[in-house]
């Protein structure tokens, strides 16, 4: 009879535990709900301009030293840009909440934007502006690297220009990339703050792009992460005939390894960024 | 005279001592180079900063902002060497901190929020209901199982 009863006892204690600790998870997610609410900032009033610009860096304006010692130098960095929306994330948005963002203003800049980033002046490069813009901060911004449809870039999303130097071998190099990819960012990484438009007054969203992930960077040691994921240029050096390599995406997967394709393509995923904050990606189509 | 031997011995000591005394207490503090030293026990925010692979962000640029003033940092500092940064918010400004970590063209943003001087980090963490529930239920029978051992009928 002890036995039994305590057994009921037992049973009902695991049940009211199980209740209680229901209830405390519903508590705790309540208050998680409130902390959203408090950290939320209402978008402030009046408004100001938004420019929109690109950054290849100086890796793609100075040229730079590759993870395989090639001395890479660019004449052209065409990278062309659409579907450019800034917004007002609430709250601020963070890569790891994946494609869902959640805003209070959002800003839209139409058209297709190519900007060649090799140009000195391209620190950072202005793709345009939007005037009349609520003021307020611009902490978050999408966009695709789309196939330019007209141009010198003309039907690609990337089109680099420029020379390898190793050993005293030479050789020149185009690169298209045919491949969109879709990108969403943060807030601005870097040295200042960007995206900040106060009212009657301007602020710049820069969308960078980090050529070091593509070819690595001999000025780190080999091992560094960057090194390890970057391509490199090695895997072009070897298709160059008579110290040229005019190549396309099309081409280099019937040229590459399946595995130098791989990786090759992959760099798209991690090439831009806002500063030095990573974007999401994703191929389109 | 034995008598009068004890009271100037007792004097004595006592001067003795209040010698000692004011050169502990009083010229210590005159000559020596003394410091002053202080606590207050406050909530604080501990960065770690890391790489995708794992390594230690050591000595990291840092740059906290306090809520209301996004362009303007509010205290800079640098990681460790183990990519650690600790700093107390201002409890007088709720609302959201960000901290920005950079190092050798890389970085990040992380939010914290100060509500009423508590701190919430601004990722979820922590246990689920679940969880919660499966280790309340483990301390509950445990009990239950003691209550059961003590209560076995002896032979």
């Amino acid at each position: 009879m002890k036995k039994f009863m305590f057994s009921i006892l037992a049973v009902l204690f695991i049940v009211l535990s199980l209740l209680a600790a229901g209830c405390a998870g519903q508590d705790s997610a309540q208050k998680e709900g409130q902390q959203e609410d408090n950290g939320t900032e209402s978008p402030a009033e009046g408004f100001g301009t938004l420019v929109f610009t690109a950054n290849g860096e100086e890796f793609i304006r100075e040229g730079f030293l590759s993870k395989d010692g090639w001395e890479l130098s660019f004449n052209h960095a065409y990278v062309t840009m659409s579907n450019i929306t800034a917004y007002q994330s609430n709250p601020p948005y963070d890569t790891e909440q994946g494609w869902e963002i959640s805003y209070d203003v959002k800003v839209e800049l139409e058209g297709f934007h190519t900007a060649d980033l090799t140009d000195p002046d391209s620190d950072p490069a202005k793709l345009a502006q939007i005037g009349q813009v609520p003021s307020g901060h611009y902490n978050a911004i999408s966009w695709t690297m789309t196939r330019a449809v007209e141009g010198p870039a003309e039907g690609y999303s990337l089109l680099l220009v420029g020379k390898a130097e190793k050993d005293g071998q030479v050789i020149y190099f185009t690169l298209g990339i045919e491949q969109e990819v879709d990108y969403l960012g943060g807030d601005y990484v870097g040295d200042e703050r960007k995206g900040i438009v106060a009212p009657g007054s301007s602020a710049d969203l820069e969308m960078t792009f980090h050529f070091d992930h593509l070819f690595g960077d001999g000025e780190e040691d080999f091992d560094d992460e960057i090194n390890l994921e970057a391509f490199g240029f090695d895997p072009l050096a070897a298709l160059a005939v008579n110290g040229e390599v005019n190549a396309d995406l099309a081409s280099l997967e019937k040229l590459l390894s399946p595995q130098d394709y791989e990786l090759l393509l992959s760099i798209f995923t991690h090439l831009a960024h806002v500063g030095e904050g990573h974007c999401l990606a994703r191929f389109v189509n | 005279m034995n008598q009068k031997l004890h009271s100037v011995i007792r004097l004595f000591s006592v001067v003795l001592s209040l010698f000692i005394y004011l050169l502990l207490f009083v010229a210590g503090s005159a000559y020596a180079h003394g410091v002053e030293l202080e606590y207050n026990i406050s909530e604080a925010v501990q960065v770690t900063a890391r790489f995708d692979s794992g390594t230690p962000m050591a000595d990291a640029q840092v740059a906290v902002f306090a809520p209301g003033n996004p362009a303007e940092p509010w205290l800079i500092g640098i990681c460790d060497s183990e990519g650690r940064f600790l700093f107390v918010p201002d409890p007088a400004l709720p609302g959201l901190w960000e901290i920005q970590v950079r190092q050798a063209g890389h970085g990040g943003l992380l939010r914290v929020e100060v509500a009423e001087g508590a701190l919430t980090q601004s990722t979820a963490g922590g246990f689920s209901s679940t969880q919660k529930a499966v280790m309340t239920a483990a301390v509950i029978w445990g009990l239950i199982g003691t209550a059961f051992f003590f209560s076995r009928r002896r032979p």
